[in-house]
């Protein structure tokens, strides 16, 4: 059996067990598989992957749509343009109000945010980083960056 | 017109997305009838537990809908769903785990193994046979298997669902595949 034929043909056979395939490539799949047995045991196997698949439990959608209604949307990274000493002002509240619950994090896939990558990391105390940097603030403008936000330091370095 | 009526033509998921994340209840409804499926098949695959799997899919959800906001769109909404929903189901099997004192791939394995009486008497038939030896390949070829026969992902969906490149999950298939005909004979 010509080998760019099986090889054409097995990568349809997911969608011919499944009725994804339209008519005239199934009619290949079907014409090849009459005469190569190869293709034939894995179009077989593949209709009893298909015939497997697990049946969703009674329930379910209405068990999700019903926790769906809780769950809302959360606007993207509209902060993101925030100048630097409110980010610094948002992170030092963070650092400062443990008391609070902390925000569960939502465990999504990397590519789904608008930040690129590079545009965001995470300091080694655990606080999210952004792109306003402190680097070129003199120790004494830290201070008074500090003071103005009436935040108490208690020692080690800024 | 009711409000789950509003979408009961065939919007696409784009469409349903862009409207709920403006807080439409009726689109995201509409996403879970599409969706709640393969999500389910996904977890279970993963978990092999019934119930764990509904916890899962009912988590993935919600994580997902909170995340809408930030949801770029470079890839669909359905890999995007599916990736959130094997990612909630390893963190589930990690965190049973841990709790029962056992390693993860114990975890795995018990349940795969417990062959109860309703699961024999699928077992007993082709196709229950086949499914429990998917059950038994590793975890990237048994996804890349089951997504692409069941769910009709493509090889650079399914990447994006193990983490792997296309190529990787078309070789994970083939590979499944193969194996998988090794053990039915």
């Amino acid at each position: 059996m010509n080998d760019d034929m099986c090889g054409t043909v097995r990568e349809m056979i997911p969608d011919a067990v499944a009725g994804r395939l339209p008519t005239a490539d199934f009619e290949i799949v079907d014409r090849h598989v009459a005469d190569c047995g190869e293709c034939r045991a894995e179009l077989e196997l593949a209709q009893l992957v298909f015939a497997s698949r697990p049946r969703v439990p009674e329930g379910l959608l209405e068990r999700v749509l019903a926790s769906a209604g809780r769950s809302r949307p959360q606007p993207s990274h509209a902060w993101w343009g925030l100048s630097a000493a409110a980010v610094a002002a948002l992170a030092l509240g963070i650092g400062l109000s443990s008391n609070q619950a902390a925000v569960a994090p939502v465990d999504v896939p990397g590519f789904a945010y608008e930040v690129e990558e590079g545009d965001i990391w995470v300091s080694d105390d655990g606080l999210l980083a952004g792109a306003p940097s402190f680097d070129d603030l003199s120790d004494d403008a830290l201070l008074q960056l500090l003071d103005e936000l009436s935040v108490t330091t208690t020692g080690g370095s800024a | 017109m009711r409000e789950d009526e509003r979408w009961a033509g065939d919007p696409s998921d784009q469409e349903l997305v862009h409207a709920g994340r403006s807080g439409d209840d009726a689109a995201l409804g509409a996403l879970v009838r599409r969706h709640h499926a393969a999500a389910y098949r996904v977890a279970v695959s993963l978990v092999k537990d019934d119930d764990l799997a509904q916890d899962v899919v009912q988590d993935a959800f919600m994580k997902a809908f909170k995340a809408l906001g930030g949801f770029r769109g470079d890839s669909s909404f359905r890999t995007w769903l599916l990736t959130i929903t094997a990612n909630e189901a390893r963190g589930s099997l990690r965190r049973r785990a841990r709790r029962h004192e056992t390693a993860l791939e114990d975890a795995g394995t018990v349940a795969s193994e417990d062959v109860g009486p309703a699961r024999a008497a699928i077992a007993a038939q082709e196709a229950g046979r086949a499914r429990v030896m998917l059950e038994r390949l590793p975890e990237k070829q048994r996804l890349s298997v089951s997504l692409r026969i069941e769910e009709g992902l493509s090889f650079k969906e399914i990447g994006e669902v193990i983490g792997s490149s296309e190529g990787a999950a078309r070789v994970n298939y083939f590979h499944g595949i193969r194996r998988l005909r090794e053990l039915m004979e």
